[in-house]
């Protein structure tokens, strides 16, 4: 009985020093749908898998890849839910930097409050930790960033990752694929093919979500030009 | 019509054409007659001038009195001494760096000016006309106390009329030098030592530490000039040209006129400045 | 001084719904509230900054006086707040430094916390939050910026009334107990395209000329010249009444 009391209280360490708590979000994250993210020279792609439960979701209606500010984006991998909750916080960060600076808020500084806050998450009592993992991605001035942001409040920067359900597959198919000289348009393709990887299905401009950002700022890809990169691949 | 009611003066004109209308007032003139000026339709409490200007955004107006100044005089064993500087300002606006803030009343006699600048000028014009008088009809010159005493009663008759001045009459007569202040509030008095406006407290400490009756005519003369000097430094409303004058038996000398930042280099060099 | 118009209401609060006169608007002008006071010209002191062709000068005078006594005259109310950024706080004294020093604080937790240097735009949007934060009981300081962008190079001035609200032009700007007068000089001495030591002169000439006809502000002036590779800062010789 005594263990089961850390597994209770996230703000109780284990013995063995762990807040299981977190390491259960985690598991909720690994679970959750793919999502893929490249840096590419001229910009940064973020991918996800988007499957619906039943052929009667309105597919475009549900959407996965947000846009936080002109030259911010961001996916998850999860849960749906807590990922809003979190896009919401991170627009008010945004247009609260904007607001107190008048100038755009840096990737960086809008990873670190995220961060701040998911951290946040692990430390108060009547709360849980968010159940996502995210990728943020930005272009700042002069060049792209590409963020992982994890319940526990720790975020890493990448040149390209995978998170979600079969994560590992997807890191070792981009270790394999990557280089430094990737065109966006090459990072997209590339995108789709890690997703492919672990795939299961057709792919459609229908169950998967892509973004892009660079130095004109972030926007989700309409179908019709997922619909172009897929034709291209197959 | 259209103008005075904007910068405020309706009330002013509205009243006088009233006065105007009860009793038809005859042409009076200061041009013939120095001491009749034109009275303000108004009782005597209410006739501060400055309370009828105002500016375009509906303030009550200051009118240009020059009140800061510093002015000095004093008496030694070589007669007197008279030094001024010449800043005139309005608020904190500097209108002009070379006032002539000395009168110079007659060859005997000079007035310094602390106050309302038109004012000053004003009655030591009619001063010097009425030395002038005296002395055709007496054949001699009038004595400084009877000149200050001359002032004294005419600025008395408009006591409470709004007059601002602060003046040092010094001259030479039977007696010796002589220094007189004489205010607009009616004071009048004798004495060694004065002197007047902003900047006098500042004179004051420089004169007051270095006055002995005994000086030289240059330790007066460059006594006046310090206490000028710093008044102009630390007082913002005092500024511009030191003017020196010695009064002694043959008259007044104007002995010099520098500019305060030349003086104040000078002076930082720690050289003392003869003229 | 931008001058600001305050609308105070106050309402007839009878729960019966009196149908009288239920409201009166007084309006008052901030402007006229503080200059009765005179908090702003207490001390004296002016500041102006200009444009030039890739460089930028921000002057000042000394004088720290209380009204008419001259206290001090070598008061610095330009500040150096990073390697081409200036900001000068003419106004209340004590408010200059309050000032200063809550920006410094702001200022140098910004730039750990972004580890990297503060733009003069980004400086001007602090000030504006600073001062609004303020806005029923401000600080009596009207602040004036200059600057290059440490990334762009290109030069960066403007001026903030008491509460913050900003002004940007592309010639100068001015500040302080004679800002009338500095417009004046201003407007008649200064060009386009200035290379460094035409600024120097044309702000130089332009701020002492105006302060000599003000009997708050003078008695000495710092100028700082902000060019890409240099800053050059000179002590005028001046009046000292």
């Amino acid at each position: 009985m005594a263990t089961e009391r850390y597994s209770f209280s996230l703000t109780t360490f284990s013995p063995s020093g762990k807040l299981v708590q977190i390491e259960y979000a985690l598991a909720a994250v690994a679970a959750g749908a793919p999502a893929v993210g490249i840096k590419a020279k001229d910009g940064v792609v973020l991918a996800t898998e988007k499957k619906h439960k039943s052929i009667l979701v309105e597919e475009h209606s549900i959407i996965k890849v947000e846009v936080v500010t002109d030259h911010i984006g961001m996916v998850y991998s999860g849960m749906g839910p807590d990922y809003r909750l979190l896009v919401r916080q991170a627009r008010r960060v945004a247009q609260q930097y904007y607001r107190t600076y008048l100038e755009p808020i840096p990737t960086t500084q809008l990873v670190q409050r995220l961060a701040a806050i998911m951290q946040e998450y692990t430390q108060s009592g009547g709360v849980r930790p968010f159940g996502v993992s995210l990728l943020i991605c930005g272009w700042d001035t002069d060049r792209p960033y590409l963020f992982q942001c994890d319940p526990s409040g720790a975020y890493f920067p990448w040149k390209a990752t995978a998170m979600g359900k079969n994560f590992i597959n997807g890191k070792t198919f981009l270790e394999k694929r990557y280089n430094e000289d990737l065109e966006l348009d090459d990072a997209v393709h590339t995108a789709i093919l890690t997703l492919k990887e672990s795939f299961e299905g057709q792919m459609s401009s229908d169950n998967i979500e892509i973004g892009i950002c660079n130095a004109k700022g972030f926007r989700r890809l309409t179908p019709a030009e997922v619909q172009d990169y897929l034709a291209n691949i197959a | 019509m259209a103008l005075e009611s904007l910068h405020g003066v309706e009330r002013y004109q509205h009243k006088w054409n009233e006065v105007q209308e009860e009793a038809a007032l005859p042409e009076i003139g200061n041009f013939t007659n120095q001491y009749q000026l034109m009275m303000p339709p108004l009782p005597k409490a209410e006739c501060q001038v400055g309370e009828y200007l105002v500016d375009e955004t509906g303030r009550k107006m200051k009118l240009n009195y020059a009140h800061g100044t510093t002015t000095l005089g004093f008496k030694f064993k070589g007669g007197a001494v008279l030094a001024v500087d010449s800043r005139a300002t309005s608020g904190q606006y500097i209108g002009s760096g070379n006032v002539r803030k000395i009168i110079e009343i007659s060859p005997y006699l000079l007035g310094t000016m602390a106050g309302g600048a038109a004012d000053c000028t004003y009655w030591n014009r009619v001063l010097a006309k009425q030395c002038r008088i005296y002395e055709l009809r007496n054949r001699e010159r009038i004595s400084v106390a009877a000149a200050s005493k001359l002032l004294a009663n005419m600025v008395y008759q408009y006591k409470g009329y709004g007059l601002s001045m602060g003046v040092m009459v010094a001259g030479w007569d039977k007696k010796g030098a002589g220094l007189y202040y004489v205010d607009s509030d009616g004071n009048r008095m004798p004495g060694n030592v004065f002197s007047v406006g902003s900047g006098s407290l500042y004179a004051y400490g420089v004169l007051d530490s270095g006055y002995r009756w005994d000086m030289t005519d240059e330790e007066a003369y460059e006594l006046g000039r310090r206490a000028i000097y710093h008044a102009t430094h630390r007082d913002a409303y005092s500024g511009g040209i030191v003017r020196v004058y010695h009064i002694k038996e043959g008259g007044w000398v104007r002995i010099s006129e520098q500019d305060s930042k030349d003086l104040h280099y000078a002076y930082a060099e720690g050289k003392t400045t003869t003229q | 001084m931008q001058s600001r118009m305050v609308e105070l209401e106050t309402r007839n609060q009878d729960p019966q719904g009196d149908h009288g006169p239920q409201e009166r608007n007084y309006i008052l002008s901030l402007h006229d509230v503080l200059m009765k006071k005179s908090i702003l010209n207490y001390n004296g002191g002016c500041v102006v900054a200009m444009k030039g062709k890739n460089c930028v000068a921000i002057a000042c005078d000394l004088r720290f006086g209380v009204q008419a006594q001259t206290i001090s005259t070598d008061f610095k109310r330009v500040f150096e707040l990073g390697p081409h950024l200036y900001i000068g706080l003419p106004g209340l004294a004590t408010d200059t430094q309050t000032v200063l020093q809550r920006l410094q604080f702001r200022i140098k937790m910004y730039e750990m916390r972004e580890g990297r240097r503060l733009k003069p735009h980004t400086l001007m949007a602090m000030m504006q939050n600073l001062l609004y934060e303020r806005r029923f009981g401000p600080y009596f300081v009207e602040p004036v910026i200059a600057g290059l962008d440490p990334n762009t190079k290109e030069p960066y001035i403007c001026a903030l009334d008491l509460i913050g609200c900003a002004c940007e032009p592309a010639d100068f700007v001015v500040s302080g107990t004679c800002s009338e007068s500095l417009y004046g000089m201003c407007e008649t001495t200064w060009q386009e395209d200035m290379e460094p030591e035409d600024l120097f002169e044309c702000i130089s000439q332009s701020l002492v000329n105006a302060f000599d006809r003000d009997a708050l502000s003078g008695w000495g002036a710092v100028v700082h010249i902000i060019e890409q590779d240099k800053v050059t800062t000179r002590t005028l010789k001046c009046r000292q009444d």
